[in-house]
Parts: structure tokens; sequence; C-alpha cells
């Protein structure tokens, strides 16, 4: 079942461009990545989702129900924004309570729970809480009602590491439970350690989707090579090299194919160091990007 | 009904700033009027030397200035406008403040339909607005007791009063549905001042020009003229119509746009 279905949604603004032909589906119980710069349009993709803004055309359900017609359909929803605010006179707990009282069940004890494991004072006022702390809040606020779909709009900014591995754990913990994760961000190796499949998102169109698996596997190899004579450009010419760059005897680039083809061109040249890693998502990235342009 | 609560909470603390301010500019005015209806007649020549669109401006009828009524018409025209300010405020921010304090992605994802919201925080402004209303009616009430120097009908008293709460109802819808046409209303005073003191000075010019009757349309705190409630001990129909004509509509419209505005991103 997908929780998640967006069809050809696209959102113009009057001026800028927002979102052009999304397709995306996300299934029951997976944590979906959602990747792309800043300005790719990301938030505008969430944000119609959500049923704060109206689509231009297309369509954006959750459980199969568009959150414009069906407010009620958000009820299992947890959403945290990439910049958390909240009304600044409140003390933590009531804020919390006032959250709680959208949904119709008892959620003190949960509260309590998310607070102790985010380490979140609730009798503190919101407004003398620093922006980490803010960002808490925000997360204990997503989550209180524990959400069959929890959607994740940059969440980590703000959050120190210890306390960002923390916020993983529990959206973990809460995908183990069955919860669905939409995950959108532009630090790859937080989408990395987490999502199952992942979207790609530039310029307001996908640009590609795929499993998370796929993409690591895909005999992507970063190669460094260090070669006792000076190195040209033009030195491998075969298909799928890319990121070439070469400094007199050194050289760097990504290689997606078969390995072989690569090795026996390398194994021409008089190496003095060689190194193969898997590239990371960031590196993959860039890959799609580049070659977009 | 938590919307409302809530909403209720936070305009507590201005209903209650409010509503003192406005009970005090009566009680300032109102203290006076012993001292000057003991000297009633010389009152009146001073300000029969005003020039009499000065006069009109101003609210002040010679004829009645000595009675406490026709005092309290003059004060009168102070007090709308202050109630009208903050009709104005909260209906200008009661939509726009989760913009403006960046909570709309809190709310606006909560499982209620944009149209409860509205009432919610529609009905919590109304509250207030009664709220006011109800406690200004009963400390006007009680400081014309005190200083009365003859007997007055109370139900012309209240039927003035009572103008308040339309005039405050009519800048309520106005701000409501000025506010939903802003994208982003950063602060809402010169909103509402503006229109406010708008409204006030072409209520103004309509009272010192020779207009006929239907430019009186043009500015609601033209539309109870309390001259006549006094004379008549009732309002105008027509003007009371006018007055639900514009509450409804602007209400109606405050829906209509607000359920198909996009909530933007903070920036």
């Amino acid at each position: 079942m997908n929780v998640i279905e967006i069809k050809n949604l696209t959102k113009n603004y009057n001026k800028s461009r927002g979102i052009i032909n999304v397709n995306l589906n996300v299934e029951q119980g997976e944590v979906f990545g959602f990747i792309g710069p800043n300005g790719a349009g990301k938030s505008t993709t969430i944000r119609t989702l959500l049923g704060l803004i109206y689509p231009t055309s297309g369509s954006a359900t959750i459980f199969g129900k568009n959150c414009i017609e069906h407010p009620q359909v958000r009820s299992e929803l947890g959403y945290l924004p990439s910049e958390v605010f909240y009304y600044d006179n409140m003390r933590v707990m009531d804020l919390l309570k006032y959250s709680a009282s959208f949904y119709k069940k008892d959620c003190t004890k949960r509260i309590q729970e998310l607070a102790d494991i985010m380490d979140l004072d609730l009798k503190k006022k919101i407004d003398d809480l620093s922006y980490g702390n803010k960002k808490k809040v925000g997360i204990v606020q997503g989550l209180l009602h524990e959400p069959k779909l929890i959607i994740l709009d940059e969440p980590t900014s703000g959050l120190d590491p210890l306390m960002q591995q923390k916020f993983f754990d529990l959206i973990a913990q809460e995908n183990q439970k069955g919860a669905t994760v939409f995950f959108s961000s532009h630090i790859l190796s937080e989408v990395q350690k987490m999502c199952s499949r992942v979207a790609f998102i530039k310029e307001g169109k996908i640009i590609k989707l795929e499993k998370m698996s796929t993409l690591q596997e895909n005999s992507y190899k970063k190669i460094s090579i260090e070669a006792k004579s000076i190195l040209t450009t033009d030195m491998f010419p075969i298909h799928g090299i890319s990121k070439f760059e070469v400094n007199e005897n050194t050289a760097n680039f990504i290689f997606k194919g078969n390995i072989n083809s690569i090795l026996k061109k390398i194994s021409e040249i008089e190496l003095r160091n060689i190194s193969i890693e898997e590239p990371d998502l960031e590196e993959i990235f860039m890959h799609y990007y580049t070659k977009e342009d | 009904m938590n919307i409302y609560r809530f909403e209720l909470k936070s305009l507590r603390k201005s209903t209650i700033i409010w509503t003192c301010s406005i009970i005090g500019l009566a009680a300032l005015y109102l203290s006076i009027y012993p001292s000057m209806a003991e000297d009633a007649a010389d009152f009146k020549k001073l300000l029969a030397a005003y020039p009499a669109p000065v006069r009109e401006m101003l609210g002040i009828n010679i004829d009645t200035i000595g009675s406490l009524l026709g005092f309290y018409s003059m004060v009168f025209s102070f007090i709308s406008l202050f109630g009208s300010i903050q009709a104005m405020n909260f209906g200008v921010s009661i939509l726009s403040k989760e913009s403006r304090e960046r909570t709309a992605d809190f709310l606006f994802v909560k499982p209620v339909s944009r149209n409860s919201i509205v009432t919610a925080k529609l009905f919590a402004s109304l509250t207030m607005i009664l709220a006011t209303n109800i406690v200004f009616c009963l400390a006007t009430s009680i400081l014309a007791n005190i200083v009365k120097t003859a007997d007055y009908s109370s139900k012309v008293f209240l039927l003035i009063n009572l103008t308040l709460l339309f005039i405050q109802l009519i800048f309520l819808a106005i701000g409501m549905v000025v506010s939903v046409f802003f994208r982003k209303i950063k602060n809402v005073l010169p909103i509402s001042l503006g229109f406010v003191f708008g409204f006030y000075l072409i209520g103004a010019v309509l009272a010192v020009g020779e207009n006929d009757e239907y430019a009186r349309v043009m500015s609601p705190f033209k539309y109870f003229d309390i001259t006549y409630i006094i004379n008549n001990g009732s309002y105008e129909t027509m003007y009371l119509l006018i007055s639900a004509v514009i509450i409804l509509v602007s209400i109606a419209v405050t829906y209509l746009i607000f359920n198909k505005k996009d909530i933007h991103a903070v920036n």
C-alpha cells in the first residue's frame, strides 16, 4: 500500500519556479529519502502534500486522501518542519498539550517518554529555549501522537551530533513500530544511514529515484591513482568515468561500470599508489547533478 | 474548541488593556461633566465660538451638550474611534498571526480544516469584543449615574453604548477580510490605524461637507448618528442593514480566500 502518492504534481509560484511534474510513491513501512540542494523544491513538495499550499496541477495524497479535502487524514501525520517556531510565551508542556489536544488520544505518557529521550525540560518557556532545544520541542511535538506517517523536512539542523543520533534512533524505532518515514534533506550522509529508497530532486524535477542498495552497489567506485609519470585527461577512453580530476601525476574520478575494464586500463600505467573506495552518496549525487547539467 | 480556548487565552491580555483604556477614556471625559453642567451656559457660548464644521467634526451638538446624553455623544466619538482600533487590530491579527509568528506550520498541519480554524478564531475575537462591550456598558452606566445632574434615559444610553459593539463588529470583519489579502503582515498596527483613521477622516469630511444622505455609507463612523438616536430613541434601520451586509460579506470573503490561500514557509 502506498502511504504517499504524488502524481504529476506541479506548483508554479508567481515569479519563481516551484516543482514540475513530480511523481512519487512511498510504500507503507519504508523510510524514503528525498534529496536535493536548497531551493530544489523539497519543501514545496512537502507543503503541497500536507495541504499547506495548493497544487497548480496534479495531486498529492497521504493514506489515499488529499489533506485539503480531508483534513482528518492528518491525524496520523507527524511533521517536523525545517525551522521550528512556536508560540513564544508558552511553556513547553502547555504547547505540547495544545498539540496533543488535536489528536483523539491521551499523549501524556508519550510526551514524557519523548522528553526524557530528547533531554527536554518541559517546564521552560519556549521563548527561553535555544534553537536546538526548540528543535527538540518540534521533534516531541511531531511524534507525541505516535503518527503512522512521519514527514521530516531537514530535521537535524540545530541538533548536536549526540542529539542527532538519539533522533535517528527514535525515528528508527518508530519505523520498526510500523511508521512510514519521509525524510527530506540536503545532507546525504544522514539519508544514507536510514533510507531504503531515495529520490533526487533538482530544479523542481525528480531526476532519479532509486533503491538505496542499488545506488550503493551499482559499482560506483571512487578511484584515486598516483602514477610515476605525468597523467593526461584523455588517458581512459572508456565509458563510465565522471568527475575526472587530474593534477600532474595524480588523478581522481568516479567510475560506474565493469570493474575489469577500468582495471585493465589502470594496469597499463606505472603506479605509485591506488585507492578504490565506495563513493558516498554525496559523490553519486553530485555525479547525477553534473551529468544533468 | 481547543483552538477557541487557546485563542481566547492569547487575546485575554490585549482585551483587558483595551477595555481598561476605553473605560479610562470614558471616565476621564465623564468626570468633567459635573463641572461643565454647572456652567453649561458659558460652555455653550465657548463652543458656539467654534466654527460649525469643527463642531460637526467633533460630534458636538450645542443644543444638547448640556445634558448628560448630549455630552456623552461627544465623548462617544472618541470611544468608538478607540474601539474601532481594538476591533480592527483583532481582525487583522487573528488570522495573520500564525504567519507572522511563524507558527503556521504547527497549526495548519493539524487534523482540522481551515474553515474550523477561521471559525474558532472568529468566535474567540467575537467573544472578546462582546466581553469588552459588556464591561464597558456596566462601567459607563455606573460612571454616568455618579456624574449625572439630572435623570436621563437609560434606554437611550444603552442604545448609544451598543453602537460601540456594532462599529467594533464592522471593523473586526473588515480587519479579517483585509488580512487575508496580504501574504504576510509584519506589523498589524499600521494597517489597522491606517484603515480606522482613513474611515474616521472620511467621516469627518462627510460631516463638514454638504453631502446627500447616501454619502454616509462611505464611513462606518457615520452609520450611527447619536443625535438621531437621542431624538428618536432608535437606530436608522437602513444603516443597521448596511452594517450587517458589510459584516456578513467580509466574513464570507474571509472564509473563501483563506481556504484557498497558500501557507508559505517561513523565511
